[in-house]
């Protein structure tokens, strides 16, 4: 019986719902995490009478076919780009973007990666670099006697040197976009690569070309939200239970024939 | 005697179909723009069986066939996502998609850009505009979608989505990957639908409608194997009475 088969790939289809659901709550706390979906498409239909085929010699015409389908599959787990929560921590070196784009990060492997984690630190050497040490581009230098860093919304950064009294401006901190941002692909540790379908990186400054600007102090929150999140898990949860009901009752259908004499 | 058997395979061959439809319609409860599908059955009066058991003339017998598989069109929910390229439709109208068979119909609003900034389906099929296919340049951003499916982005105007609705929608076939295609369903352009940017259409499979159709699938398709159980019993008895040599 086909049934048995369309609910299982219903079951496949929910447990990767589950699967995408629970790693957005894993990381609800992720600062900069984009939440993904799952989305779905149905299978290919068995066409058993075909609409629109000739039921007579004078034209008349079968006005509905019938049509079974095969079930269903995952087509895409969209990320969804929309602008988390921004939480004050005080830290002169976070920052967070309000409004599109993303920070760009020179990765150890020779890529340029993407991030709208904005948690950033000095190396020994002074120079910017996120939590796990990879260069924020352009390389911008803080020198250890440099003090009262400020980090302007369009992305100067700049500090007062030694006994100055004047800033130093140390640099203007990159900032990428994306004709398709959702097309980026994760690699994990907060950063995003390019990918064809997200098309190349546009780099320019915050606050300009349409992009964000920037909030020192500030770090951005996880896009997830958890009410949501919950209430889609309730009904995949829900939607899984009832194509395993889809299975036993096609199962008792087959078992009501087999127990025949 | 046989053609009450038959009569009750006939039943339970359209339930086995049935039950095929109500799990199809189930695996899809989270399928973005599904429509459920009904299914429809008619009386099929077999020419060749006739019933001669009565005094009265021939009674023709009535045989069950699943006639046709109805496409629920109604609305699902419409749920806010946020993505600037998820569109909703409210209305009756389908997106237009260009595959290489031609053109498809479909209300799952989930769009994407590929490699070449062309706005597409999830199987990166394009999706139709009034002046054919609609592409974003690299350094393009801010991309809207006003309630009459017009198209903008920092680069201005980029046209308007297709929208077409059917004068008999229940003509359109199903071809998978949430497309309709409508060779005689006869697309009209449709400017009473609106497009809601940022949502996306629910399929509109009701669970709890689903699950009493499998139940009621369910205890039909037995009733009919205990009648042919109970056919099987009494034709044995008969050929046990009439068949003993006791006079």
């Amino acid at each position: 019986m086909k049934a048995l088969y369309i609910a299982s790939t219903g079951m496949a289809a929910q447990e990767r719902n589950v699967e995408v659901i629970s790693n957005n709550i894993a990381n609800m706390r992720t600062t900069g995490y984009k939440k993904q979906r799952a989305e779905f498409q149905d299978l290919i239909y068995q066409q058993i009478r075909r609409a629109g085929s000739q039921t007579s010699e004078t034209g008349t015409m079968v006005p509905v076919g019938v049509e079974i389908g095969s079930g269903v599959r995952t087509s895409a787990t969209t990320r969804i780009m929309t602008t988390g929560d921004m939480i004050p921590t005080e830290k002169e070196l976070d920052v967070a973007i309000s409004g599109q784009g993303f920070f760009v990060i020179q990765h150890p492997d020779g890529r340029t990666a993407y991030t709208r984690d904005g948690a950033f630190e000095r190396d020994p050497d002074g120079q910017m670099v996120t939590v796990d040490g990879y260069q924020v581009e352009p390389g911008i230098v803080i020198p250890e006697n440099a003090r009262g860093i400020s980090i302007s919304n369009d992305g100067i950064v700049e500090a007062y040197l030694g006994t100055d009294t004047e800033p130093t401006e140390l640099g203007q901190l990159q900032i990428a976009s994306f004709v398709n941002s959702a097309g980026l692909q994760s690699i994990g540790n907060n950063l995003f690569v390019e990918t064809p379908a997200s098309g190349g990186a546009q780099i320019s400054v915050a606050a300009a070309d349409g992009l964000g600007a920037l909030l020192q102090g500030y770090l951005e929150l996880s896009n997830v939200n958890s009410v949501t999140e919950i209430s889609d898990l309730i009904a995949a949860q829900r939607a899984y239970e009832m194509n395993a009901r889809v299975i036993s009752g096609a199962d008792e259908m087959l078992s009501s024939v087999s127990n025949l004499r | 005697m046989e053609n009450a058997q038959l009569i009750g395979l006939s039943r339970q061959v359209a339930l086995q179909r049935q039950m095929d439809v109500v799990a199809n319609n189930m695996a899809n409860i989270n399928t973005a723009g599904f429509k459920n599908e009904a299914m429809l059955y008619e009386e099929y009066e077999m020419p060749v069986a006739r019933d001669r058991d009565f005094s009265y003339s021939d009674q023709t017998l009535s045989y069950t066939q699943d006639w046709a598989t109805m496409h629920d069109l109604s609305a699902g929910a419409i749920v806010q996502t946020g993505n600037p390229l998820d569109v909703a439709l409210q209305g009756d109208g389908f997106l237009s998609v260009q595959t290489l068979a031609g053109e498809r119909y479909t209300r799952d609003g989930s769009l994407k850009i590929d490699a070449n900034g062309t706005l597409v389906t999830s199987n990166g099929q394009p999706i139709l505009s009034e002046g054919g296919t609609v592409t974003f340049g690299p350094a393009e951003t801010d991309i809207a979608i006003g309630q009459d499916g017009s198209i903008s982005s920092s680069a201005g105007n980029k046209g308007r989505l297709k929208v077409v609705s059917f004068e008999a929608p229940q003509l359109l076939k199903r071809e998978g990957d949430n497309l309709f295609s409508g060779a005689d369903a006869v697309a009209i352009a449709d400017t009473s639908t609106l497009v809601v940017q940022g949502a996306i259409e629910h399929s509109n499979v009701s669970g709890v409608t689903e699950m009493a159709n499998m139940i009621r699938v369910n205890r039909a398709y037995q009733t009919l194997t205990q009648m042919i159980q109970r056919q099987d019993e009494l034709r044995s008895k008969a050929i046990q009475t009439l068949g003993s040599m006791q006079a």
